[in-house]
């Protein structure tokens, strides 16, 4: 049908069809021509809500511009009408991808305003669900990368293994993402019985799988040839444009916050800052890969050296007041304490309600804290005025920060590559977005 | 720092010792004598005037000593005008009370700056009138800048003078106000119900035309 419409009016003469034969007259038409392409911001491999404007000469790019805030949440502001305990249900919802890490640095920094420290079990439980949350964000990254390249089968295999460690988070808090577990001055409730055997079991099972992961790519040529020599950023310019993490140690920096600057007793553990020196999206896979080799391995010396003792600080002030159990149905109160309060001590439960309605005031004063996400440094920076809720909370996203660099990596590249330099990146939305 | 980026070691992820609080400070001042200090809870800040910042930053970047090669973070808080006590129970909680008071709205700014070279961190404050409140762009010091400036402009409405780009980033184009701002009024976001009424908030009115 079209194409009779098309021939009948052969009236203006520069009337271009698209059909093949006139294709020399088309190329000709847009020689010196730069087009602009919209990609995005629902589109399945532009890794979720983000939205590319390139500037494209043929195929090639000329510029980048990324255009973020689809996902705005408004968690910050948010934080600001809450108590500082229910900051952690909020902040652990931006980078869903890490979502200990959100809830490590914010609880870091309303300790440090607090001026407590959380006891060592608890700090010692925080490594081991920092470490094997990196791993599941690593396998995200891997079976997104994976897909977006045009393997399915690493998807499935990434979300797969993801879900051995999601299980066990699911085990210890009750949900397998957003936790909330970790709290200022320790964690939510003590680790289960049977955590020592789950983790086993991971540390276990994971390498196994890091090996299936290194044999079905390292080789591979398609992988090899997407992604060597594409989105190369250098020392010098990751530092200039704010990149840290895995970018940055992929450019040869060896520049991990759990080394340079250690929290939660980071110290006590034996691990390599791994770096690569060739710059490119597989030298960042390769990062990556040996990246979760490491975490494994902090993983087990936390857990052979795990304290005893309590996960939450003993000040009754501070202290979320409420006793929980694990009973046959899942964790709920415990059954002695909700005695003590209903039965023993009208102080006691007044206190409760104090804390759980109220929350407790936190000294005025400015703080950042920082720890190093499975993207870069994830850093708070947070302001008390001695109030019951924080007057403010910024978070510095190492996505929205690595995003920046999206633009340099991708010119000169052509659009398929684009695709390679964002997935190397690993920008996640929630986290960008906020 | 001139030439090429130094490397940390890979075994302490830095080169050289870190330095003391007092040696960056020592440093930072002899070079900006009107830019003032004060340490808080193991973190070191300096309070400068606007119009030091650039000159301030790029000192921080390009001395040898401090090397702050990372803008780690960049970001606002708004103080409005008024006296704000908050009186806290001291026999309870034992912490003091808080004053503040301030005869005219600020937006302060905070540079968070680390040098990877020496594994310091330390923050640069500015503080800007909040009526109309403007800053200069660090983006020719820290390209990083970029964004981080992008979102104050939208969360607080700083205008940083020689920002390239300076547009919303998070929040929609056609956005009314700066919503981080302690004056900007909660509630009453319009939603186009098609058989729904909306009515928005009392403070909202002043912000938006109410659309029939």
């Amino acid at each position: 049908m079209s194409r009779d419409t098309r021939v009948d009016a052969p009236d203006d003469p520069d009337e271009i069809f698209v059909d093949g034969a006139d294709w020399e007259q088309v190329i000709d038409a847009v020689t010196d021509e730069t087009l602009t392409v919209n990609m995005g911001p629902q589109h399945p491999s532009t890794h979720g809500v983000l939205r590319l404007v390139l500037e494209l000469d043929g195929e090639v790019v000329r510029r980048l511009n990324s255009v973020i805030g689809y996902l705005h949440t408004g968690i910050e502001k948010s934080t600001e009408y809450r108590t500082w305990v229910q900051g952690t249900t909020f902040v652990t919802r931006m980078d869903y991808l890490s979502p200990f890490f959100n809830e490590t640095a914010y609880s870091l920094g309303v300790e440090r305003l607090l001026g407590i420290e959380a006891p060592e079990r608890a700090q010692a439980v925080r490594v081991i669900l920092m470490e094997l949350n990196r791993i599941a964000s690593h396998f995200v990254w891997l079976a997104t990368g994976g897909m977006e390249l045009g393997s399915t089968t690493v998807m499935t295999y990434g979300f797969r293994d993801r879900e051995h460690i999601l299980d066990l988070f699911e085990s210890q808090s009750g949900v397998r993402m957003n936790h909330a577990y970790i709290r200022p001055g320790g964690l939510a409730a003590d680790v289960t019985d049977d955590f020592e055997e789950r983790v086993r079991a991971l540390i276990k099972l994971l390498p196994e799988r890091f090996a299936h992961y290194e044999e079905l790519l390292l080789r591979n040529p398609i992988w090899n040839d997407r992604l060597r020599g594409v989105g190369v950023l250098n020392q010098e310019r990751a530092m200039a444009l704010g990149v840290t993490g895995p970018l940055a140690r992929a450019a040869g920096l060896p520049w991990d916050l759990r080394r340079a600057q250690p929290y939660c007793g980071y110290e006590q553990y034996d691990f390599d800052v791994v770096t690569e020196d060739a710059s490119d999206s597989f030298a960042r896979f390769l990062v990556r890969l040996e990246e979760m080799r490491q975490s494994l391995r902090i993983v087990e010396q936390a857990l052979d050296t795990l304290p005893g003792g309590p996960v939450m600080v003993d000040d009754k002030r501070i202290a979320w007041p409420s006793q929980q159990e694990l009973g046959p149905d899942g964790i709920g109160n415990s059954p002695e304490y909700i005695r003590h309060i209903m039965g023993e001590s009208m102080e006691s439960l007044i206190n409760h309600f104090k804390i759980v309605t109220q929350g407790y005031p936190v000294p005025a004063g400015q703080v950042y804290s920082a720890v190093e996400s499975p993207r870069g440094e994830l850093g708070y920076a947070m302001t008390s005025i001695g109030t019951n809720k924080p007057y403010r909370v910024h978070v510095r996203d190492p996505s929205f920060v690595n995003l920046q660099a999206a633009d340099e990596m991708s010119r000169g590249h052509q659009v398929a590559d684009v695709i390679a330099i964002v997935a190397s990146i690993d920008p996640v939305m929630g986290g960008v977005d906020r | 720092m001139s030439g090429e980026l130094q490397l940390p070691s890979p075994e302490r992820g830095t080169r050289r010792p870190t330095l003391a609080f007092d040696a960056v400070v020592q440093r930072v001042t002899t070079h900006f004598p009107d830019v003032t200090h004060d340490v808080d809870r193991g973190e070191l800040t300096f309070h400068a005037d606007p119009q030091q910042l650039v000159g301030l930053l790029t000192f921080c970047r390009d001395d040898d000593e401090l090397a702050c090669t990372l803008l780690a973070d960049l970001a606002g808080v708004h103080w409005p005008a008024g006296d704000h006590v908050i009186e806290r129970q001291t026999s309870t909680t034992g912490w003091p009370e808080h004053r503040v008071s301030r005869d005219v709205g600020v937006i302060e700014v905070a540079y968070v700056l680390r040098s990877v070279d020496r594994n310091l961190v330390f923050r640069i404050v500015v503080a800007t009138d909040d009526t109309d409140p403007q800053l200069p762009s660090v983006t020719g010091v820290f390209e990083t800048a970029d964004f981080h400036e992008r979102e104050v402009y939208d969360f607080f409405g700083v205008r940083f003078a020689g920002h390239p780009n300076l547009n919303r980033i998070l929040m929609p184009d056609d956005w009314v106000g700066h919503p981080h701002r302690k004056d900007y009024p909660l509630g009453g976001v319009d939603i186009d119900y098609k058989n729904d009424k909306f009515i928005p908030s009392p403070e909202r009115r002043s912000l938006r035309e109410v659309v029939e």
